[in-house]
């Protein structure tokens, strides 16, 4: 930080201006998600599934713990870091590690199977049978924000426009300084990440949309929103300055984007190199390299005084 | 067309009916998990089916081999295991399903069943030299 700080000092960089920090965080974002599921199948495989299940618990107590230490900070880039590397660690352990436990071992559930013969174990495996199952604890708490008048997320705000609740909300109560962005990034995480598997959960789940016509049409429609959405929001990204609120905006569009990306891989349009990391050992040494690169280049770009802190603590 | 011509084509029909309804294969509903036969299917996908899930993959193959012993022997799995106990075998839900992932993990080009008939040959023996006691 001190390195970023006497960036800042020395005035405007020719480099970290838009579109370089739209572009570098939403590539970052894609890293990270790939390499989140490469974590998640390490761990797995590395520990055995028994084991996972202890670790889970005590990981996702490390991270509140990070989250704690991000949420004391005063400087709003270091807490937008911790809010994402937590949510992420929270989502692998505590959801992901905890729902595979209940599914594969305390309630013995079955592997959902596809092909022609009814005969090959499909992605679908059983923590993400009982994620599908979540969507209505998901759509319930999404009304929270939908009706919050302090949310900052410009689809709640679009949709509080729409259903003109703005002037019945009123305006928001709280001002920059007033927010935490550690928490908020983690919620943000977390939510993301959630509704994008929901998303891609209901689409594939063959017991809803079948296999057949429906089941293409509607995947087919996914990858169109998705494209649409996560191209616009990406545009936008492109014109962001700031690397904290860039990295918050990125978190949202390489999801969604994502979502395309699970389809395709439903589709075997190419192999999920990322969950096969000891198959691809140099490509996904070379995408972790470029994640830490990426990560450094962040770490170290100027920072306006308020992202470091120093306007929200005087 | 006469009532004999008419006879022989329905029944020709029902015929053909019958052998289509007949080709179907079970399916589960959708939405489930596993496979609707669990004891004719490759070794090789109950063992990939075993590493996703493995509690209840080993449960459904030892529920199918249930009601194979009982038509093969007229007992129950308990009534099995009690005289296998007797006989000095000791056999719980990890050792019995046990016995079936390890063999098919050894021969995985065979069918489940044959995992099932190979621990068969324990409990049923069992019970066998039992009633020639």
């Amino acid at each position: 930080m001190t390195s970023a700080t006497t960036n800042n000092i020395t005035g405007k960089s020719k480099l970290w201006k838009p579109p370089i920090v739209g572009i570098v965080t939403f590539v970052l974002m894609l890293f990270a998600i790939a390499l989140g599921h490469t974590l998640m199948v390490l761990i797995e495989h590395g520990l055995g599934q028994e084991n996972t299940y202890i670790a889970s618990v005590f990981i996702g107590i490390g991270a509140i713990i990070l989250l704690w230490y991000g949420v004391k900070s005063n400087n709003e880039n270091l807490q937008t870091w911790i809010g994402f590397i937590t949510g992420l660690l929270i989502w692998m352990t505590w959801v992901e590690f905890f729902f595979m436990f209940y599914g594969r071992s305390n309630w013995g559930m079955l592997p959902r199977m596809d092909g022609v013969d009814g005969l090959n174990v499909s992605g679908t495996f059983p923590e993400y049978m009982i994620m599908g199952a979540t969507v209505g604890i998901l759509m319930m708490q999404l009304c929270f924000y939908t009706f919050d008048k302090d949310t900052r997320c410009n689809l709640f705000l679009w949709i509080q426009r729409k259903l003109g609740l703005q002037e019945g909300l009123g305006s928001s109560t709280k001002r920059s300084r007033d927010r935490n962005y550690a928490v908020i990034t983690f919620m943000e995480t977390i939510y993301v990440t959630w509704f994008c598997y929901i998303w891609n959960l209901l689409c594939f789940d063959p017991g809803l949309v079948g296999s057949e016509d429906l089941f293409f049409g509607l995947n087919m429609v996914t990858v169109f929103v998705a494209f649409v959405w996560s191209g616009y929001c990406f545009f936008r990204l492109l014109k962001f300055k700031r690397t904290s609120t860039a990295l918050r905006y990125a978190i949202p569009v390489g999801s969604i984007f994502w979502v395309s990306v699970e389809v395709a891989t439903k589709w075997n349009l190419f192999t999920e190199i990322w969950v096969r990391p000891w198959d691809y050992k140099i490509e996904m040494s070379v995408v972790l390299g470029a994640f830490l690169a990426l990560v450094l280049l962040l770490i170290l770009a100027p920072k306006k005084p308020s992202e470091l802190g120093r306007s929200r603590s005087a | 067309m006469n009532m004999l011509s008419k006879s022989i084509l329905l029944l020709i029909l029902a015929q053909v009916l019958n052998a289509t309804a007949a080709a179907d294969k079970l399916k589960l509903p959708p939405g489930m998990g596993g496979v609707p036969d669990i004891g004719t299917i490759p070794c090789e996908v109950f063992n990939e089916m075993i590493v996703i899930g493995p509690l209840g993959t080993k449960r459904l193959l030892l529920t199918w081999a249930e009601g194979f012993y009982q038509a093969k022997s007229g007992k129950s799995i308990d009534e099995l295991l009690d005289i296998a106990n007797e006989s000095g075998q000791s056999w719980d839900f990890d050792s019995l399903t046990g016995h079936f992932a390890e063999f098919c993990a050894a021969n995985p080009d065979l069918l489940t069943v044959a995992a099932v008939v190979d621990l068969g040959a324990h409990l049923l023996n069992a019970a066998t030299l039992k009633q020639l006691h």
